[in-house]
């Protein structure tokens, strides 16, 4: 009797665990101000032309927080139209194109780099500061700094697409480190009028950095249990079950510029999805659908959808009329957008264009979402082998 | 009788070693961030000037406040303005933070400028999943049929309640109490008698549009928010954010900031670019209007590994230029370009001592038009509290 007893007690402890060792994946959620082992930059433009949207490029920020030299394996992800000068469809597909490459950082380095130009190795980069014989100090110190490696510039012009890193040791093998920090600054490129927005790279911390839970395969296992694919269960947090968020009616005027006296104003916000299960090795896209739920000041529900494959930035007004002003009749929505439970989650940014009077002045702000929860199923990374 | 007692210690052992991992793996979600909803939420930077004749540097801009509530239930909630606001010696009524007015002190030669740190705060009531928004400037309150002005209103009253019955009823949002303003917004998710619960449904965007008849400028940042628990709320006016008795999660132990040294062009649009820091402590004494010194460690890290340091006492609220940390010569600072030789620079921000924990948020100006508010990363939390007093119910 006793046995069972013990039995029981054991068994009771084995549960216990298994049920401590899930909460705590439950809910570990990505990021967006902590240092983390992949960073997802959803949204990065460069378009000489304007021939997608305005004249823009992007510059990125990344940093080590540690005190350790630190290994990122990037990927640029090119999803514009395989014909650019006109809009992605069924008969002008986008190309999800990846192209990879390393880069390091020394303790507490800071690096940055521009879109079109990427970065090359170069010691003999100018550093900023005072130019012999006196006058203005020296203040386009591009690229100054030790190199991060030789980063490629993007591979179309134009460019649109996501930046994807992620943290590996100096064989290049996937490790739970949590040590990387981005940003990502769309700027406009001359002779438009200056404006820039900027958004923080959405972090997927790796659980268990004491441990390094990491199996190291190529094999990257965001959230869920254990799966043929991720036979040591999950090695990053999942990314999030619901994203919310908190935007402008489509058309609706701006209330500042109104008070102002500057009117007619209008909103529109961009939104860009990014799933978070995605197959470099095999270069297949995923697809998934993704549901919109609105509520608008008077409380009242609304609900749309759209699918998404690989990647999507788009206004909220292309989804539907649901979106407009007309329909919802006030000026602010919460919205919550989640993705079937048997397909990828994903994460997002926005961007939210205002335009004040005729001809249109046009200025771009750019948000982090919100999450909330955590995918049940989990999604995978499944990027190329290595040397 | 030696193999039972064993037993029983082997079993206090094993589940006092499951609380803690418990514990710890639900910490784990409960940490300070702008990317999920909350119980407090803290608008570090609130920044008025309407005037027709603009008079600060940013020229007439306004804030646009978002809050919305994530849950399918009511929520009330409790908020503050902190005015911090400066004003002259010589002319009490005159407006004169170096951050909006630049070098250029509006107190003359013969005054100085006098930091003020001044709240008023006033309640909201959020119906489910509602969002509601108002400009700094103005407030909101609930809607008027007669009112033609385009300003935002609550819209759920008596002649108009929500789906469920519920209704803004109760909300009253008052403006900032002078304009220009500079200073800080925090609210608190409360129940319906004003004492402060342990949810978190609340998340909110701060918005500065800069709006000219041929200039519109536009740059946003998300709240940051402090989760309720892990601990039971006492439902009392002093609210413990971590350590012994913690209500709320702990502010984090550090702020890093990735940034452009001042003074040096963007690559892009090769516009110079500053960047301005804005802190404020998480401890604040509302009731005794006392505000909170901090002594502010900053380390310095260019793209050369090279490393700076600095300091400087924060109360209650600083908004700055990040090259006039140190110094009034922004190109002698190491914040500067000209200082520290490269484009950018990490710099990790941390309030010294016990109950000194800061939050924070940048935003970077270009000279050509351009600005980008954003959130700052955290790092760590303290195992000591800060706290914040709430005036009486």
């Amino acid at each position: 009797m006793g046995s069972v007893n013990g039995m029981i007690w054991r068994w009771g402890v084995v549960i216990a665990l298994v049920r401590v060792i899930g909460v705590g994946q439950v809910f570990a959620d990505v990021t967006t101000e902590r240092g983390s082992s992949i960073l997802i930059f959803p949204k990065v433009i460069y378009d000489s032309q304007g021939l997608i949207g305005g004249q823009v490029d992007t510059l990125i920020q990344i940093s080590n927080t540690s005190n350790s030299l630190v290994f990122a394996h990037c990927f640029y992800v090119n999803a514009a139209p395989q014909n650019p000068a006109e809009p992605a469809g069924v008969l002008n597909p986008s190309q999800w194109q990846e192209i990879d490459f390393d880069i390091f950082l020394t303790k507490q380095q800071p690096t940055h780099w521009v879109l079109s130009g990427g970065r090359v190795e170069d010691t003999s980069d100018k550093s900023c500061g005072p130019v012999s014989g006196g006058g203005p100090p020296f203040s386009d110190c591009f690229n100054a700094g030790f190199d991060p490696g030789k980063i490629p510039p993007a591979p179309d012009d134009p460019f649109v697409g996501e930046l994807k890193c992620i943290e590996v040791d100096s064989a290049g093998a996937p490790i739970n480190g949590n040590h990387l920090k981005g940003e990502a600054t769309i700027v406009n490129l001359p002779p438009a009028l200056g404006d820039a927005s900027k958004y923080n790279a959405i972090g997927v911390l790796g659980l268990n950095t004491d441990l390094n839970s990491n199996n190291s395969d190529n094999i990257l296992c965001l959230g869920g249990g254990v799966t043929p694919s991720c036979p040591t269960g999950a090695e990053y947090n999942a990314c999030p079950g619901t994203v919310i968020l908190n935007h402008f009616a489509e058309n609706a005027s701006d209330p500042v510029i109104d008070l102002l006296g500057n009117s007619p104003s209008q909103v529109n916000t961009e939104l860009t999805i990014v799933p978070c299960s995605e197959d470099f090795e095999n270069q297949a896209p995923a697809r998934i659908t993704v549901q919109f739920r609105l509520t608008n000041e008077f409380e009242e529900l609304f609900s749309a959808s759209t699918t998404v494959t690989c990647w999507a930035n788009f206004e909220l007004d292309d989804v539907g009329l649901v979106f407009d002003i007309r329909f919802l009749g006030t000026r602010f929505v919460q919205t919550r957008l989640s993705s079937p439970d048997e397909q990828a989650g994903f994460v997002a940014v926005s961007e939210e264009f205002h335009q004040q009077g005729m001809p249109a002045v046009v200025s771009r702000a750019a948000f982090n979402l919100h999450g909330e929860g955590d995918r049940v199923n989990g999604d995978v990374i499944h990027i190329p082998e290595g040397p | 009788m030696a193999r039972r007692i064993a037993g029983v210690w082997m079993r206090h052992v094993v589940l006092s070693s499951l609380a803690v991992l418990a514990f710890s793996a639900r910490a784990v979600r409960a940490d300070v961030g702008s990317d999920e909803a909350a119980a407090i939420l803290v608008f570090p930077k609130i920044v008025v000037d309407t005037s027709a004749t603009p008079q600060t540097w940013r020229g007439r801009i306004d804030t646009l406040v978002r809050i919305s509530n994530t849950s399918t239930q009511e929520v009330s909630v409790h908020c503050f303005w902190v005015n911090a606001n400066g004003h002259c010696t010589n002319s009490p009524a005159t407006i004169c933070n170096s951050s909006l007015f630049g070098a250029s002190s509006p107190c003359g030669a013969s005054g100085f400028c006098v930091q003020g740190w001044q709240e008023t705060d006033f309640d909201i009531n959020i119906t489910a999943r509602q969002p509601i928004a108002w400009l700094a400037s103005r407030g909101e309150s609930l809607c008027d049929p007669h009112d033609t002005s385009g300003d935002p209103c609550l819209p759920l009253g008596d002649a108009h309640p929500g789906p469920g019955g519920q209704d803004n009823k109760g909300s009253r949002i008052l403006g900032v109490s002078e304009d220009p303003f500079i200073g800080e917004l925090k609210c608190i998710e409360v129940d319906k008698n004003g004492v402060p619960v342990a949810l978190n449904d609340l998340k909110g965007e701060a918005e500065f549009v800069h709006s000219n008849p041929d200039d519109l400028d536009v740059d946003g940042y998300n709240a940051i928010g402090i989760p309720a628990g892990p601990g039971p709320n006492n439902a009392d006016n002093t609210l413990v954010l971590g350590g012994p008795g913690a209500e709320y999660s702990s502010c984090p132990n550090i702020l890093i900031l990735d940034h452009f040294f001042d003074g040096a062009n963007d690559p892009i649009s090769h516009d110079e670019v500053t960047t301005e820091l804005t802190l404020v402590p998480c401890s604040e004494d509302f009731l005794h209007q006392a505000p909170i010194t901090t002594p502010v460690q900053f380390l310095v890290f260019n793209e050369f590994e090279q490393r700076f340091s600095t300091s400087r006492r924060v109360t209650c609220f600083d908004n700055i230029k990040i090259s006039n940390i140190e110094t009034r010569s922004a190109d002698r600072s190491i914040f500067s370009a000209a200082v520290s030789g490269t484009l950018t620079g990490q710099t990790r921000i941390r309030g010294v001592g016990d109950h000194n924990t800061l939050l924070g948020v940048a935003e970077e100006f270009r000279d050509g038009g351009g600005s980008a508010a954003f959130n700052v990363h955290f790092n760590g939390t303290r195992p000591t509290s800060d706290f914040i007093y709430l005036p009486p119910n």
